[in-house]
């Protein structure tokens, strides 16, 4: 039995006070794992972008809308591979008007090969196409929905006004987890035959693939400086920077969340440094009578900080092991299938884990360097003198 | 009863715990605190642009002004109906509005973010009459000027009085006033002239939504039933208080619900915190209770002193959280409205019932905290105490 040992077992000494301990501290755990979590899934998105993908859209305004004919002028740009359109419609479901759910005309020839992330079943995308009225929509949504195939689903417009019918002609599921698998797909020309002479050849964004990931810059300036001279600009950009862009917005709840999290560490140090200060106090006596039998004051002090890793690590895994049944069967859950826009995928990554259980022994011990070196300092005589 | 002293002389003299116990009770309470004014300052700073006595016109369906769209000549037949207030000049006080979203180069930062722009009408100062410039003037009707809002001003490139910046190719506005607005959302927003930005922005012919003031809200009724009745119009009609707060619903839903979480695990690890202080610091005082028992005072006396005690840490940590908070009214949060996918700058606003309610909670983990601890030592054995120590 080595002394870290003998440290490791005097956790056990005050089985109650132990177990408080890290029961309380667990729940900070949990809360710095949740919130740790929701920064990592919100990054995601930019983690995960398409290198070889760029997007275009009005430099002004995403509420603008570009000329059709950008598109194929966008096809002859050096670099480009593919090149699809798509339109934000912006509509509801009548008896769900509370559910939000992404639905996107699109430029139905060339958007699942663009986005080729979202996989259809074989087949599925031929009968798509046959259908004017057609519609793909993602996994989630379909179950939230209870839709299925074949079904006719009426969506009333906000954007575009009036009532729009469609039939759901396929399902699409996602081969990445960034991808949401809430939204409702389909056909451009539907939208775009449905409206008025001068609403109509109008699209919202334009994405392309290109050859070579590393010419994204050269690629998006070329786009935008062709265009320069025309009646309408555009702002092109990788994907990456596109989903950056639409992250700075939330950028002050980002860095709130950051703020409490650390918060949160500040409240697991005093906690357990709490418990640590007060079994030192108490065992003063018995550390007086360790140095008289020729323990030297680093004993001591490897004493405190063993029996406070040993805390800190049992916290941190409670906690975490308590965490993960709530992110895993219920908020996870709940988020992708009702946020699945910012959520697509939301789970405990292995980082945060490895970070929480980390910082909850590294913390335990920092708290009790304090104790640790004072208990270690005391002369023999005032341990021994010393009561509780 | 034991005199209340003695719990404070406790807590004084175990310095050290009682600090570290009560400063993780008072972060909590500061944290959420924090969190309940950042959902009211949302609240609050939509609401205040808000007006009782006005009616807002959009087409049928479209949720928001930047959805919405009503062709100017429409705009005429709606305020031909009574209930509508006239002007100086006799005309009808009304304001149809152009609501675009434009790209902006945020300063400070390597990305460009959505800033909500406005056209308004000539008499819009007339219209919304809360309107203060802080620097430079009005803009004058018709032309290329802008004013700002105070809250973005300084936030975006080019939005500085004399500054200027472009809504099309060489199409530059030049900003010529900043305004505040009693600290309404108006101040996250840049003005126009209505005509100006449809032409820019190819909107000619339309505007967004029509904002109606009416001769008292008691006209509201009238004037809803017969826009909506029409069917040549297929328009809705809300209250503009109604229509601000849907707009700040979603925000404030997410900022309470992420608030909630945190403070729902927050509160009981601290509880908890408080606990182990407890217990720890009667299990120090075993024979000073049993003490107190032989003296005479009764179980319920002992509980309800060391329960006394939890509470009293609790409410001291719970009172320098809430004023810890209070220093966050001075902090500036600027984030995204989900309702219209721009940014709009919040500050924390704190209310009475606010501090109230963080108390509350700080009252609730005290006693939480303190209760079994305080049970052990009101059933302690007096015997074995006594002889133990």
């Amino acid at each position: 039995m080595n002394l870290l040992t003998v440290a490791a077992k005097n956790a056990g000494r005050n089985k109650g006070r132990t177990f408080w301990t890290m029961f309380g501290a667990s729940f900070a755990i949990i809360l710095f794992v949740l919130l740790r979590t929701v920064l990592a899934m919100w990054n995601l998105g930019v983690e995960a972008a398409a290198k070889d993908r760029i997007a275009t859209r009005h430099k002004v305004s995403f509420i603008l809308p570009l000329p059709k004919r950008y598109a194929e002028d966008i096809r002859g740009v050096p670099g480009v591979k593919n090149v699809t359109f798509a339109n934000w419609f912006g509509a509801k479901e009548p008896n769900h008007p509370n559910e939000f759910f992404a639905n996107l005309a699109v430029d139905s020839k060339t958007f699942f090969d663009v986005l080729d992330e979202m996989a259809l079943e074989p087949g599925v995308k031929d009968k798509w196409l046959e259908d004017r009225k057609g519609a793909i929509v993602g996994d989630v949504i379909a179950k939230k929905m209870g839709w299925k195939v074949g079904d006719r689903v009426t969506l009333s417009g906000t954007i575009y006004p009036g009532d729009w019918q469609f039939n759901i002609t396929g399902i699409y599921t996602a081969t990445r987890r960034s991808i949401d698998r809430s939204e409702f797909i389909f056909h451009w020309d539907y939208l775009n035959e449905s409206l008025p002479e001068r609403r109509r050849d109008q699209i919202g964004w334009i994405q392309a693939r290109i050859d070579d990931p590393s010419k994204s810059g050269d690629i998006t300036k070329a786009i935008d400086k062709m265009f320069d001279e025309r009646d309408v600009q555009t702002a092109s950009m990788s994907e990456k920077a596109m989903n950056l862009s639409s992250m700075a917005m939330l950028s002050a709840i980002l860095a709130a969340l950051n703020v409490v999290s650390v918060v949160i560490l500040f409240v697991l140090t005093l906690i357990l440094g709490n418990t640590i200060a007060m079994g030192v106090r108490e065992r003063t006596n018995e550390y007086g009578v360790l140095r008289a039998i020729g323990f030297r004051p680093v004993h001591i002090a490897i004493f405190i900080l063993g029996e406070a890793a040993t805390v800190g690590l049992m916290a941190g895994l409670l906690g975490l092991a308590l965490a993960y049944p709530i992110v895993e069967l219920g908020m996870g859950r709940f988020l992708e299938e009702n946020m699945g826009g910012f959520f697509p995928y939301f789970r405990i990554d292995k980082l945060t884990m490895v970070t929480a259980v980390g910082l909850a022994m590294v913390l335990s011990l920092v708290a009790s360097v304090i104790p640790a070196w004072r208990a270690s300092k005391l002369p023999v005589t005032d341990a021994l003198r010393r009561i509780a | 009863m034991i005199p209340v002293k003695y719990n404070l002389r406790n807590l004084a003299v175990r310095k050290t715990t009682s600090i570290a116990a009560g400063l993780g009770l008072g972060l909590v309470v500061f944290v959420f605190a924090s969190v309940l004014m950042l959902s009211n300052g949302v609240q609050k700073t939509l609401g205040r642009s808000a007006d009782p006595n006005v009616a807002v016109v959009l087409r049928k369906g479209s949720d928001a002004e930047l959805a919405s769209g009503i062709e100017d000549a429409q705009v005429g037949v709606m305020l031909a109906n009574p209930g509508v207030a006239k002007g100086a000049n006799g005309q009808p006080l009304a304001s149809g509005e152009l609501v675009l979203i434009i790209l902006l180069d945020k300063l400070g930062t390597e990305v460009v973010s959505n800033v909500q722009v406005r056209g308004v009408p000539d008499n819009i100062l007339e219209f919304r009459k809360d309107i203060r410039f802080v620097e430079g003037r009005a803009a004058k009707p018709g032309t290329d000027e802008v004013i700002v809002g105070k809250a973005i001003s300084s936030r975006f490139k080019g939005l500085a009085l004399g500054q200027s910046f472009e809504l099309r190719k060489n199409r530059p506005v030049t900003v010529v006033g900043v305004f505040e607005d009693k600290g309404s959302s108006f101040e996250s927003e840049v003005w126009g002239d209505v005509k100006t930005l449809g032409s820019a922005f190819g909107r000619e012919g339309f505007v967004s939504s029509l904002k109606v003031r009416l001769e008292s809200p008691t006209k509201f009724d009238g004037f809803k039933t017969a826009l909506e009745q029409n069917p040549q119009l297929q328009v809705e009609v809300l209250r503009e208080t109604d229509y601000y707060e849907k707009q700040s619903e979603g925000t404030s839903i997410f900022i309470n619900a992420m608030g909630i979480v945190i403070a729902v695990f927050f509160s009981i690890g601290a509880s908890i915190g408080a606990m182990i202080t407890m217990y720890a610091s009667i299990a120090n005082r075993q024979r000073e209770i049993a003490t107190l028992r032989a003296l005479g005072f009764s179980r319920m006396s002992i509980l309800f002193s060391f329960l006394l005690e939890s509470v009293v840490l609790a409410v001291a940590g719970g009172v320098v959280g809430a004023a810890a908070s209070l220093g966050m009214s001075f902090v500036k949060f600027s984030t995204v409205n989900f309702a219209s996918f721009s940014e709009i700058t919040f500050t924390f606003e704190p209310t009475p019932k606010i501090l109230g309610i963080a108390l509350g909670v700080a009252i609730a983990m005290g006693l939480a905290g303190g209760f079994f601890p305080a049970v052990r030592a009101a059933r302690m054995n007096l015997v074995q105490a006594i002889r133990g120590g």
